[in-house]
């Protein structure tokens, strides 16, 4: 295994969940709640991570190839990186615990948790990615990797966020940002931050799931979102006003309100905006 | 040394649209007889160079106005019939945004036969634009890269039954050439460098090196490989081993000739004209090798012209002369320049000439060749460095 740098954020720690270093991110005192981030990482997270800590045992963690995770060669997809997550959850011997993904941690925390989700109790997914259901030439998102640096965060979300300078950033903060740019690259190149096989597996996910949506997000439509709540068999869609892309960026109180909320009362109103979406 | 022509087969009509050269550039504004009349003029062109003593060399890049050549083994397979004396380079095939290396070995495999042995294959990483177009995952670029060339040089040199290849990224039951290349064990391989690292890489492997418009780097460049080369098979390289990518307007006057070498710094100002997202895709280059650019600086990268100072983005003809990168004048002013830059670098053995570029017309480029095929090549074919005196001040402000 290669050595694992050192992990910048206060809190932070090395776990190894098979045979892959994680780095996890601990902070709070509660029920356990499993969160993982978005493309810009744990980083991007924080303020969310924060509110939450307040009424959870806050567990952040950074997928293979993120912040300090390990990317070990074998792993090549989202399906096989939530192996590893499962192992991290074993590992830490959570249970009865909250997960949370946001944007494309979404994603992976849906890959996991299709497979096993028997320690985990609610599911908040806030703009998850991963979810292929336009058709064959219309994309599902707004391909990211043909936009600038600051088109794409401009994208992403409402609350107005300078373009990291990268000259600017210190080594080991640049590091991090350039490895997470380089997972998302490895996840999410082809087939475009989706898998089409996914939509085949959501009905094995009987948790109660909260589906979040940004009413204004830019980046992908509110019917990948009607797709997921539709296929999860227990989900819920809800939009958030006044957001993008990023909810956790944009209204962190209101994600945290919402999660708390659901977590305390998981009770899911299968009554959405639109049509259903049949399993092909 | 030996001189290869060289051109990009620019649609050059497209220049005059704002905007990106390339990937997003609307196909729409290819106007397609008038693409077929520039591709038949750049190949008689090639046909040319063969008649004049030349070599000739080909590449291939996507979804571009700079260059209508979608595959190098396209090209070569219609000069492959169509010449009768001259080298073959193709450089090169971006090995890791094919889908089917197999594929690559066949058409080698081919072209070789066609030409009667004339064929020399560049396999090179490519532009790391490419992978908008391949779709080919930016990550892990390399890894595939050594794949797909153990995968293709086992079958060219396979002269035994077939066999399997089960790797990690390339899958085949059955690997069996038909027909099998004439030059045995394989054609000559070229690889590309702009570091003395890469370089090293290329000597141990005995390839041939070529550096593209790196101008003074082209001496760490062939350093490196000579040193390594020295290391690894105990013996210095053949002079041949190395290349120089430049461009070269040659004339009867210097005042024709800078005409044309205006013509053609077309090349280098649509080159740089592509938007800034293509040009470092997530994965293709490796956080190391990224983190080490940006602390360098934009400027760490930029040839530098023989004051010392980075070539500027919108340099003239003469600063390009500066920096290495063109060659301009009557054949006397060519040959001398070319014969400072070769014993300032060290000698290398393969001039790789773009003879056409940007708006070179026909009869312009029909003209530059036959000058510089009559009165240039003969000078250079017997060039040592013993024929020359070497300014080493220059590197120490250039290195």
């Amino acid at each position: 295994m290669k050595p694992v740098p050192a992990v910048p954020i206060d809190g932070g720690e090395v776990v190894v969940a098979g045979d892959v270093a994680l780095e996890i991110f601990r902070t709070g005192s509660g029920r356990p709640l499993l969160l993982v981030p978005g493309m810009d990482g744990i980083e991007g997270a924080l303020d969310l991570i924060r509110r939450l800590s307040s009424d959870f045992e806050v567990i952040a963690v950074s997928p293979p190839g993120f912040g300090a995770s390990d990317m070990p060669r074998h792993v090549s997809s989202v399906d096989d990186a939530s192996y590893i997550l499962l192992d991290l959850i074993e590992k830490l011997d959570i249970e009865d615990a909250v997960a949370v993904g946001l944007s494309l941690g979404g994603w992976f925390a849906t890959e996991a948790l299709v497979k096993n989700d028997t320690r985990i109790s609610q599911l908040i997914l806030a703009a998850p990615l991963g979810l292929k259901v336009a058709d064959r030439d219309e994309p599902e998102m707004t391909d990211i990797f043909m936009l600038t640096a600051a088109d794409a965060e401009h994208r992403q979300q409402r609350t107005e966020r300078k373009t990291p300078d990268l000259t600017a950033l210190s080594e080991t903060e640049l590091r991090r940002v350039l490895r997470n740019r380089e997972a998302v690259s490895l996840f999410g190149w082809s087939p475009y931050l989706n898998n089409p096989k996914l939509r085949h597996r959501l009905h094995r996910l009987k948790l109660p799931t909260l589906v979040l949506w940004g009413r204004q997000d830019a980046l992908i439509p509110a019917a990948s979102g009607s797709a997921f709540a539709d296929l999860i068999p227990n989900a819920e869609l809800q939009f958030v006003e006044d957001a993008g892309h990023r909810l956790y960026s944009d209204r962190p109180e209101e994600l945290a309100a919402q999660i708390l909320h659901f977590a305390g009362n998981p009770i899911v109103k299968k009554e959405h905006d639109h049509a259903g979406l049949a399993i092909q | 040394m030996r001189v290869w022509q060289f051109s990009e087969q620019a649609y050059t009509p497209a220049w005059s649209l704002p905007g990106s050269m390339g990937v997003n550039l609307a196909s729409k504004h290819c106007e397609p007889e008038q693409a077929g009349a520039l591709l038949n003029r750049y190949l008689d062109e090639y046909m040319l160079a063969d008649e004049l003593g030349l070599n000739i060399m080909v590449n291939e890049h996507h979804s571009t106005a700079s260059c209508m050549s979608v595959s190098c083994m396209t090209t070569l397979a219609i000069l492959a019939r169509q010449t009768k004396r001259a080298r073959l380079l193709a450089l090169g095939i971006p090995l890791a945004n094919r889908t089917d290396p197999m594929r690559v070995a066949e058409e080698i495999a081919m072209v070789d036969a066609i030409s009667g042995g004339r064929l020399e294959v560049g396999l090179v990483k490519g532009a790391s634009y490419e992978v908008f177009m391949s779709n080919r995952h930016p990550t892990r670029f390399m890894d595939r890269f050594w794949e797909a060339h153990d995968m293709i040089l086992a079958a060219i040199r396979n002269t035994d039954e077939p066999f399997s290849w089960e790797g990690e990224h390339f899958h085949y039951r059955t690997v069996s050439l038909w027909p099998r290349p004439i030059q045995a064990p394989n054609p000559p391989i070229w690889m590309t460098a702009s570091s003395a690292g890469s370089a090293a890489l290329h000597a141990k492997y005995d390839y041939t090196c070529a550096t593209f418009l790196s101008g003074a780097v082209a001496r760490s460049v062939f350093q490196g490989y000579r040193q390594s080369y020295q290391e690894t098979h105990g013996r210095k390289p053949h002079e041949n081993k190395l290349g120089y990518l430049c461009v070269v307007a040659t004339a009867s006057t210097r005042e024709e000739a800078f005409r044309r070498a205006e013509k053609m710094k077309g090349y280098f100002d649509t080159a740089m004209r592509l938007d800034p997202q293509f040009r470092n895709t997530p994965g293709f280059l490796s956080v190391d090798e990224t983190i080490r650019m940006i602390k360098a600086g934009p400027n760490a990268n930029r040839q530098r012209m023989r004051n010392g100072q980075p070539l500027p983005a919108d340099a003239t003809v003469e600063q390009y002369m500066s920096a290495g990168l063109m060659f301009v004048g009557t054949p006397d002013d060519v040959y001398e320049q070319l014969k400072q830059f070769y014993g300032e670098v060290g000698g290398f053995g393969n001039l790789l000439m773009m003879g056409q570029a940007g708006t070179l017309d026909h009869a312009e480029t029909t003209d530059s060749l036959t000058l510089f095929a009559r009165e240039v090549l003969p000078r250079l074919e017997t060039l040592t460095l013993s024929d020359c005196t070497i300014d080493e001040a220059v590197w120490e402000r250039t290195a």
